[in-house]
Parts: structure tokens; C-alpha cells; sequence
């Protein structure tokens, strides 16, 4: 049997228009499409501003689409990221993608512990179950439990990378959107990260990342995508401004 | 932007339709049209003077719009508003919604005490109990973060930022099904800022409270709020999920926006 996508791209557009700087329009994607299986992982490669986060982010609807479908299996049906009402995007958040963006942002006085649950919390999940599996995650990701009761927008650049990262692997989302997850690691932390990404391809997820370490490349071994080799991305001559 | 617990699938709590309002020939908004879930935090954002907050006082029943509806999913039925008898508009604004406003002394009776703040909100709605209305009052006054103990004290005798959790504390007693608030956050010193979101976070999430929140300070509402409506001179000019706006801003009115925000 054929295996069944979960996340499908279907002739996805995108552009940006930047009204402040004379209208200038780049096109990002005009017509690209691909299919993402269970348990794939795939590696999005590319030099910088050829759309490697702006594909993650599409796929999270953090970016609108301009074209084209986003097909995701949600519970089990099909259904479209990029004409999804915000009811919907709410609840592929919620219990479909999941997503480890390259900044944490977080309100203040939350601890990091709280911060790291807050996807189980929202799954329903009885707290203190959730506080137990967030403790063991953080002391694999090697955040001194000294730290877990204080406010992650105190933590350096690397700290705060593994709490984004705990908050995207503590919940068994089908699809996992890694953007630079190992960025600021050292090499002990990032081959934990390299295991933490295995073990969750062994659960079936599908991960998709942007990884610019060619270690992490060959340590991963995933599916490449490579956007630098997308025909139409050039940047356009400014259109005429309407305001 | 923090996660909505319910599939916001249920009739929608709050409709504004078509909403306008002209002062003489000066328009304060115009044609404003959209819809607030249960439980869903919606931020209205723009410069001053875009419309916003009269457009919240439309919704509150505090000014009466020139034109529109606005459709509340009340415990009675869904009511217009707008259409209503005046007497049951203001039974409905009073019992379920909450208002809050920039400056506490506003919102609150300085003169009386923080319990009394509270109570007479619980009097309001029917309570007549004494031992009962100050055991409530107390809670409240844990669950917004006040010292207990200064139940009795002046709301003067208060920091700002906690006469901005009485305030909130004060509205939330009788259980509203929405809060309308007006820049919450923007008296307050950013350290103050931090608590209060995180206050009003849980209370959103806890009581599965709606919420409208006028604010124009972007971090707020990419923290609280699920939807976000970018007005300028008086209309909508883009809407979207928080990080779309904030993100991927597509008009030039949110590009100038967001890129006009220093980032600490």
C-alpha cells in the first residue's frame, strides 16, 4: 500500500510586498508543490532568503499563503492550512503541528517549567502528569532544575533555544516544524536534540526543519529539499504604489 | 500568542455588524464588522484617534452607534443591542460584560474600600449575605494578586498596577461573559505590565472568558490576544490570527505599524 501524505503542497505562492520601501515585491514561491509522509523527516536547505522559514511558517499559518492548498491531515481529515478559519488554525496548533520558531517568546513571569507544559496543559492533560514529563525533558536537555521555577526570558540564547525546543517535543504532535533548532547548541546539546528528532521520526512524526549544519544534515539523514534550486524567486521590479 | 483551548466552533459570542459612528460630521468608526467566539481574546490595535476605543464604548453601550448592530449571545437569547429596550441593554451590559478602563480611578470608586469595590458589584447583582459578599471579595482579591489583608484599604492607598487588578477583579465578580478593556496595560510600568498579562492570561484560560482588548502596544496583544484588527481613520484596514498580523503584515498602514515598534 501506498503511504498516505500528511501534509501535502499544492501549487503554494507566496510573495511579500513592502509598501514602506517604494512597493518593492519579491516572489517567494509561485507553484511549488510537495508531498510529507509519517515519519519522514525532511531537510529544507538553501542559502539565507531563499524561503526556508517562510515554508515553515506557511505551514503553521503564521504566514498568509498567497496560492495554492496546504493540505494537512488533521484527526484524520484532510484540510486546507491556507483556507483554514482561525477556529481551525487554533486547533491544528493545538493538537497537529507543531512548531520550534528561532525566537522564545514568552509573557515574563511565567517559569520555564509552566512554559514548556503549556502545550500538554492545552491538550488537556492532568497538570501534574504534565509538570513530571516537562521536568524529565528539561533535565534531558540539560536545564539545571535550579532554573525551572524562573522566567525563560532570563536564560541565555541557548537556554531559551532548549526551552522552545522542550515546548515543541513534550507533545506528540503528528507534524514537527524545526526552524534552526540547534543554532545556538553546543555539540553535547545538539546531539541531544539530534536524538530527541530521531526519536520522534521512530513515533511516526514528520519532521521538517531548516538545519544549516551539514552535520546535522548527515546525522539526520532526512529527505532534502533544496529551495535554492526553485525556479521564480527573483525579485521583481517595484510595482506602482497604490497608497 | 497563547493557545485557545476550545475549537471555537460554538455560536459566536459577540456580533458586530456593520457598526458606524459619527460625531456631527467627524466619524469615530465606520462600518466595523466582526465576530468574538467564546473564550476567543480579540485585540483592536492602531494609532490614536483610529476608533478604537469608541468602538469599544459602542459595544459597551456606552456611546449608541449612528448605525450597525451588535449581537450578543446573551443568556436570554441572542439580542440586538443596538435594537434592544434600553433597560434590558443595560441589564445585560451590567450583568455580562465587564468594562475596564486605562485609568483605574475610573473604574473604581476611590472612596470606598477594595472589598467594597467588589461588593457592590456582588450587592448589584443580588447578593445580600454580608459574611458571604466579603468571603468572595477575598477570593477575589487572591486570585488578581492583592494582599487580602488590605481588603479594607482605600483603592488610593494602592500602586497602579493594583488598582488595576482590583479594577479587574471588580468586573470579573459576576461571572461577565466578556471583557471589553481599554489599553489595560498602558499606565503601568513594564515590569507591573508583565503581571498583569500574566494575571489576565490565566483568568482568560480559566474562566474561558472572552475578551476585546484595545491596546496599541504590539507585545501585549501578540501575548493575549488570538485575532488582531488593525484600524486606522476610523475602519478595519487588515485582520488576522495575532502572528499573521504581527508577522506578515500585508497592508501598508500594519507595515508602517510594525515596523515603527522598538524592540527592547
Amino acid at each position: 500500500m501506498a503511504l498516505r501524505w500528511i501534509l501535502k503542497l499544492e501549487n503554494i505562492e507566496k510573495d511579500f510586498v513592502f509598501h514602506l520601501q517604494q512597493g518593492t515585491r519579491i516572489v517567494v514561491f509561485s507553484g511549488f508543490s510537495h508531498l510529507f509522509f509519517p515519519g519522514q523527516a525532511t531537510i529544507l536547505s538553501g542559502p539565507s532568503g531563499t524561503g526556508k522559514s517562510t515554508l515553515l511558517r506557511m505551514i503553521y499559518g503564521t504566514y498568509k499563503t498567497g496560492g495554492g492548498h496546504i493540505h494537512v491531515r488533521h484527526r484524520g481529515r484532510p484540510v486546507d492550512i491556507a483556507a483554514a478559519e482561525p477556529a481551525m488554525i487554533y486547533a491544528l496548533r493545538r493538537d497537529t503541528i507543531g512548531y520550534v520558531s528561532q525566537f522564545l517568546r514568552v509573557i515574563p513571569r511565567v517559569s520555564a517549567l509552566d512554559t514548556v507544559i503549556e502545550p500538554l496543559l492545552a491538550l488537556g492533560m492532568d497538570p501534574a502528569r504534565a509538570r513530571k514529563k516537562g521536568r524529565s525533558l528539561l533535565e534531558r536537555l540539560n536545564i539545571p532544575s535550579t532554573m525551572w521555577h524562573l522566567s525563560a526570558t532570563t536564560f541565555s540564547g541557548g537556554e531559551q533555544q532548549r526551552i522552545n525546543l522542550a515546548r515543541g517535543f513534550i507533545a506528540p504532535y503528528p507534524i514537527l516544524l524545526l526552524d534552526e533548532p540547534t543554532a545556538s547548541l553546543d555539540v553535547k546539546n545538539r546531539q541531544i536534540v539530534i536524538d530527541l528528532i530521531k526519536e520522534a521520526l521512530a513515533e511516526n512524526t514528520c519532521v521538517i526543519g531548516v538545519f544549516h549544519d551539514p552535520a546535522d544534515h548527515s546525522a539526520i539523514a532526512g529527505h532534502i529539499i533544496d529551495l535554492a534550486q526553485i525556479p521564480l524567486q527573483e525579485v521583481q521590479q517595484p510595482c506602482p504604489e497604490k497608497n | 500568542m497563547t493557545r485557545a483551548r476550545q475549537e471555537h466552533t460554538a455560536l459566536p459570542l459577540l456580533q458586530v455588524r456593520h457598526l458606524c459612528k459619527f460625531f456631527g460630521r467627524q466619524m469615530g468608526c465606520h462600518d466595523i464588522s466582526f465576530s468574538v467566539a467564546p473564550g476567543e481574546v480579540i485585540g483592536v490595535v492602531g494609532e490614536s484617534g483610529s476608533g478604537k476605543s469608541t468602538l469599544l464604548n459602542c459595544i459597551a453601550g456606552r456611546i449608541k452607534p449612528s448605525n450597525g448592530s451588535v449581537l450578543f449571545n446573551a443568556s436570554m437569547g441572542v439580542i440586538d443591542l443596538c435594537r434592544c429596550d434600553e433597560a434590558l441593554m443595560r441589564r445585560i451590559i451590567r450583568t455580562q460584560t465587564g468594562y475596564v478602563t486605562q485609568n483605574p480611578a475610573r473604574g473604581l470608586k476611590m472612596h470606598i474600600s477594595a472589598g467594597g469595590n467588589i461588593g457592590e458589584k456582588l450587592m448589584a447583582a443580588g447578593m445580600r449575605h454580608y459574611g458571604e459578599i466579603r468571603k468572595t471579595a477575598l477570593m477575589w482579591l487572591e486570585k488578581v494578586e492583592i494582599d487580602p489583608g488590605r481588603i479594607d484599604d482605600l483603592p488610593v492607598t494602592f500602586s497602579g498596577g493594583m488598582q488595576q487588578r482590583l479594577q479587574i477583579a471588580a468586573n470579573l465578580v459576576n461571572a461577565p461573559k466578556i471583557m471589553l478593556m481599554d489599553e489595560p496595560t498602558s499606565g503601568l510600568d513594564v515590569s507591573v505590565q508583565a503581571r498583569l498579562i500574566d494575571v489576565l492570561r490565566k483568568l482568560v484560560s480559566g474562566l474561558n472568558l472572552s475578551m476585546i482588548l484595545v491596546t496599541h502596544d504590539l507585545a501585549v496583544a501578540r501575548l493575549l490576544c488570538h485575532r488582531l484588527y488593525v484600524m486606522k481613520q476610523g475602519e478595519i484596514v487588515e485582520s488576522g490570527l495575532s502572528d499573521q498580523i504581527l508577522d506578515d503584515p500585508r497592508q501598508p498602514y500594519t507595515q508602517l505599524l510594525v515596523s515603527s515598534v522598538l524592540k527592547p
